[in-house]
């Protein structure tokens, strides 16, 4: 998201004035989406509490405290604490740092795999398009949830947890991305300024990221958002079981993991609402960030 | 179609070739004896781990030790689940049915309410119906499935007492009498919900969308031209149109009732396979997890091929060849 926004203002800086730039309107579009700007607002907030929790609060997050098990929010624990006696609002800061990282990094790596991949088979066509496709399908043919836990369970102590998931995570999610950048790559090598530019002798990597990346970035960027959230419902879903961060780093995953008790279930509220809420809330930001985005990358669109 | 239907099954013939050595190799680098169960896990004499290795031939070239492992599989050999001490085949034989009603309950609803909230939503678009709908579909989207598994449980089970919290049947119920179904069916529908949450979101908004998008068209105008009551304009003429593309998402479900049956079942601590998985990672039962995930993913394959060849039967004009 702020990579974007850097982008576009390097854009406006430019001297001509006569129609503004895709990107200036795009930019103009999102800014008018009331819905997309609360959500970014939003979203930015929860990621600054999160990355600057040492300085918000005191308390520690580890250490676990038996004289105050399973306390009710007051003014000492705004939320309360949970049954090993952790501060809640504490853990769900740190958790943020975590369930963001975790969905920030999957993201990067699956958009970057995805990207190369669907963007040399869509180039260069063929044989290695063929060769790449049928790969693709054979990664989008596992069942996910099921790979990732029996890699984690295999992997489990012999590299660092978090990790391992991020890993597993991205290795098994980008044969979606692929598909996408590949059918765009397809349509795109048709210009005319691919042959020019291939005729003036650019290599085929330099023809790749000068000449078609720039021009399929909206759906890229697009395409980044919608997996950011997946990847977060990924890493707070495999942690809720049991099989995603390890149980001694705090992520909002495994803060809800506590709700399988019913005993915390239905009377301790305090402690699985604020990361059953915070989940959702981001989440649905993401996907209004992510609907606002396309709105504004689509030229048809008026708003 | 015909031809490319059996050219796509025999495709799947490779897939499935790959997929079982990617689980075999797992296996293998899972500690201990993962594939038979033929070795306890709890006995840690050395001596009697290397013969029970050298009598099961651990020891051949992992060629051969695959080519074993998957002409039992084939035959319908999996194994002995060293939790249960019985065949894998009976352990996961006992859980299935329980899944399958599971996936059944939750399609029936899925098309059933999405039928009704997507038709009425096309129906009156923009409406205050419509955008409630559709403030529900956006929130069936975003809301992942364990966390509206939870607040289920919270609302429906706790709150209210409607429905029961976990397990697949009452306690003290004869097999086969008529409680003994409708206690199943009751156990079964809060999970079945939870479970087809998403695709009842994606069903309705593709239901909307499309009779929105058809009540355009010049064929709705005509029939208006005629006189036709707009009631039987929409049920009839519009309906017929809109709801066939919905059969191509039955491919998905299959895909996305695994992965979903993980979580809900592990959720409403619901005996079916989803549950069987989980725990078999949990106790290390080997045998189990890896017959899981053999036939997870040939359900997956199936399902990915169903959607593929649905979509060609609905729309002749996706060229298959």
């Amino acid at each position: 998201m702020e990579v974007t926004t850097q982008k576009n203002s390097n854009v406006t800086t430019h001297p001509s004035r006569k129609s503004s730039s895709p990107w200036t309107i795009a930019r103009k579009k999102f800014l008018k989406n009331k819905l997309a700007l609360t959500s970014l607002i939003f979203l930015l907030f929860v990621a600054i509490i999160s990355i600057l929790a040492p300085y918000i609060t005191t308390a520690d997050v580890t250490k676990v405290n038996i004289g105050q098990m399973s306390l009710t929010p007051s003014g000492d624990h705004w939320l309360g604490t949970d049954k090993s006696g952790r501060d809640v609002f504490t853990r769900l800061l740190y958790g943020g740092r975590i369930s963001l990282l975790v969905g920030i990094s999957c993201t990067l790596f699956v958009i970057f795999l995805g990207t190369l991949i669907g963007s040399i088979a869509g180039y260069f066509g063929g044989t290695v398009d063929g060769l790449l496709m049928r790969f693709t399908d054979f990664i989008l043919n596992f069942p996910f949830l099921v790979f990732v836990i029996v890699l984690n369970a295999i992997l489990f102590g012999k590299v660092n947890g978090l990790w391992v998931l991020i890993m597993t995570i991205s290795v098994l999610s980008w044969g979606g991305i692929a598909r996408i950048v590949r059918s765009k790559v397809l349509a795109e090598k048709e210009n005319e300024y691919i042959t020019a530019a291939i005729s003036i002798g650019c290599s085929p990597a330099k023809v790749i990221i000068k000449h078609l990346l720039p021009n399929i970035l909206s759906t890229i960027i697009v395409q980044a958002t919608i997996t950011f959230a997946t990847m977060i419902v990924a890493e707070t879903g495999l942690s809720f079981l049991g099989f995603g961060v390890p149980q001694e780093i705090p992520s909002w995953g495994n803060m809800l993991n506590s709700a399988v008790e019913p005993d915390v279930l239905q009377f301790k509220l305090w402690i699985w609402v604020p990361p059953a809420l915070i989940i959702t809330i981001t989440i649905l930001s993401i996907n209004f960030i992510g609907e606002g985005l396309k709105d504004a990358f689509n030229p048809k669109s008026r708003r | 179609m015909l031809k490319y239907s059996l050219r796509r099954i025999l495709g799947m013939i490779p897939m499935l070739f790959l997929i079982s050595i990617v689980v075999f190799t797992l296996a293998k680098l899972m500690p201990g004896d993962s594939l038979s169960g033929e070795i306890d896990p709890t006995n840690t004499n050395p001596q009697y781990i290397a013969e029970m290795r050298e009598k099961l031939g651990y020891n051949d070239p992992l060629p051969q030790q695959y080519l074993r492992w998957i002409g039992n599989f084939v035959q319908g050999d999996f194994g002995k689940s060293t939790r249960f001490k019985l065949e894998v085949s009976a352990v996961v034989g006992e859980r299935l049915p329980n899944t399958l009603l599971l996936g059944l309950t939750s399609i029936v609803f899925t098309y059933i309410l999405a039928f009704i909230m997507g038709s009425y939503a096309g129906r009156k678009p923009y409406t205050f119906g419509d955008n409630l709908i559709g403030g529900l579909n956006y929130l069936g989207l975003s809301i992942p499935s364990f966390i509206a598994g939870v607040f289920a449980i919270f609302l429906f089970s706790f709150t209210l007492g409607w429905f029961p919290s976990n397990g697949s049947v009452g306690i003290g119920l004869t097999d086969g009498t008529f409680e003994y179904w409708l206690s199943r069916l009751h156990h079964v529908l809060l999970p079945a919900l939870v479970l087809g949450l998403l695709s009842t979101a994606s069903y309705t908004q593709f239901l909307r969308n499309d009779i929105i998008e058809n009540s355009r068209k010049d064929f709705v105008r005509t029939a208006r031209a005629k006189g036709t009551p707009e009631r039987k304009i929409y049920n009839v003429h519009i309906l017929r149109n809109s709801i066939i593309p919905l059969i191509t998402f039955l491919g998905f479900d299959l895909v996305a009732i695994i992965s979903g049956a993980i979580i809900t079942e592990t959720i409403f601590t619901y005996p079916g396979l989803g549950q069987l998985f989980l725990q078999s990672v949990g106790t290390r039962d080997y045998p189990v997890l890896m017959t899981l995930t053999m036939l997870f993913s040939f359900l997956t394959l199936v399902g990915n091929l169903v959607a593929d060849i649905l979509y060609g039967v609905v729309d002749p004009r996706i060229r298959l060849d």
